[in-house]
């Protein structure tokens, strides 16, 4: 004979109870006065409980979403165009920076007779000695520590970026993601 | 009209048709609301967590892979989020919830006079809301959303025995204090 407890009362509820248990409950809530009490109220709460109404969310609620969903969803795209166009920007600027410092060490090593009696195809050696001296002199000592400098910086902001897009698109994922 | 699967919304949303979403949100808001409001005792603060599970979930389409339900997904969103936002308004510890062995009593919550005069109907609606957080999410999905047990341990990654104890234990409760009203010799 199984004892009768409310968890017990609560399987014989939703059925959880094998045929001979069943039995036994049955007949305990036959003679006894005050479990029948008990699982009436049970059954009440359980019947109440099944007829329970929602809630209602406020008047516009979905209209009010969708539209924070479009807002976003062009708003995602704008802050990568912006991120594209700032790294572009700082690489062009960088590159007109490099190809201005190249020309002006360029002209400033050429021979002033350039224009003299040699045509500008006799000066092209002269023009590409200083292209080859104003690199190596670039790529050399300090000017290879400030290239490096640059060139860290840039990484470490796409860097940053990327970690935060990561960080982003890892929380908007939620905890839902494995199912 | 052929009602629509949550997973043909979602193929529809993931081509591109994002109208469509409107109709899971017309699905899910009401239950979810219920359950937030519940969990969270505030309606403001329910409505705007619900609000960001839906966009979340909406950012998180891609990865629904369909091995659960969406309702089932979309509840661990629910849920977790509102866990998320009780620990961090510090209103209840995650210590003081985590295990199965909580006790509460809801009669500590009425004065005695007050429980004997109260319309049944009205006092499980407002006691739903007394109960603990996860508690009150367990009975709002088993009874309002007709989820199984099995989706609700998944949903709230308990162990099927812990959500069975835990929905016995809210209905006991509920009994007891119905068993203190005048009307209850009418009902039962």
């Amino acid at each position: 004979m199984i004892q009768i407890t409310d968890e017990i009362l609560n399987k014989y509820l939703d059925g959880e109870l094998n045929k001979e248990e069943t039995e036994q409950v049955k007949s305990a809530l036959r003679n006894s006065e005050e479990l029948q009490r008990k699982f009436n109220a049970l059954k009440l709460v359980h019947d109440k409980l099944s007829i329970l109404k929602e809630d209602e969310v406020s008047a516009g609620f979905t209209e009010k979403l969708m539209k924070k969903i479009v807002i976003r969803k062009s708003a995602v795209p704008k802050q990568q165009k912006y991120f594209i166009a700032s790294v572009a920007t700082f690489i062009t600027i960088l590159c007109l920076v490099f190809f201005g410092f190249s020309i002006s060490a360029i002209i400033s090593t050429a021979p002033s007779s350039i224009g003299d009696s040699k045509s500008v195809f006799d000066s092209i050696p002269n023009l590409s000695d200083g292209l080859v001296k104003t690199l190596k002199q670039l790529f050399s000592g300090a000017g290879l520590s400030i290239i490096g400098s640059i060139f860290s910086i840039v990484v470490f902001i796409s860097g940053y970026f990327f970690f935060e897009m990561q960080k982003r698109s890892k929380a908007d994922l939620g905890n839902g993601q494995h199912l | 009209m052929r009602n629509i699967s949550d997973q043909e919304i979602i193929d529809s949303v993931r081509k591109g048709n994002d109208s469509d979403y409107s109709i899971i949100v017309n699905r899910y808001k009401n239950k979810a609301f219920s359950m937030l409001k519940r969990m969270l005792k505030n309606e403001f603060d329910a409505e705007e967590v619900l609000q960001d599970c839906f966009l979340k979930a909406y950012n998180s389409l891609s990865s629904f892979k369909g091995e659960s339900k969406f309702s089932t997904w979309f509840y661990r969103i629910v849920y977790n989020t509102a866990l998320t936002r009780l620990s961090s308004q510090k209103r209840k510890t995650e210590s003081e919830m985590t295990s199965v062995e909580d006790h509460f009593n809801l009669e500590s919550e009425y004065r005695s006079d007050e429980i004997e005069r109260e319309d049944v109907n009205q006092l499980i609606r407002k006691t739903i809301s007394k109960l603990p957080e996860r508690y009150s999410a367990i009975i709002t999905m088993f009874y309002l959303s007709e989820m199984s047990i099995e989706e609700i341990s998944e949903v709230t990654a308990m162990s099927i025995s812990n959500v069975k104890v835990m929905l016995h234990r809210s209905r006991n409760s509920l009994r007891d204090l119905i068993l203190k009203t005048r009307l209850i010799e009418e009902l039962i």
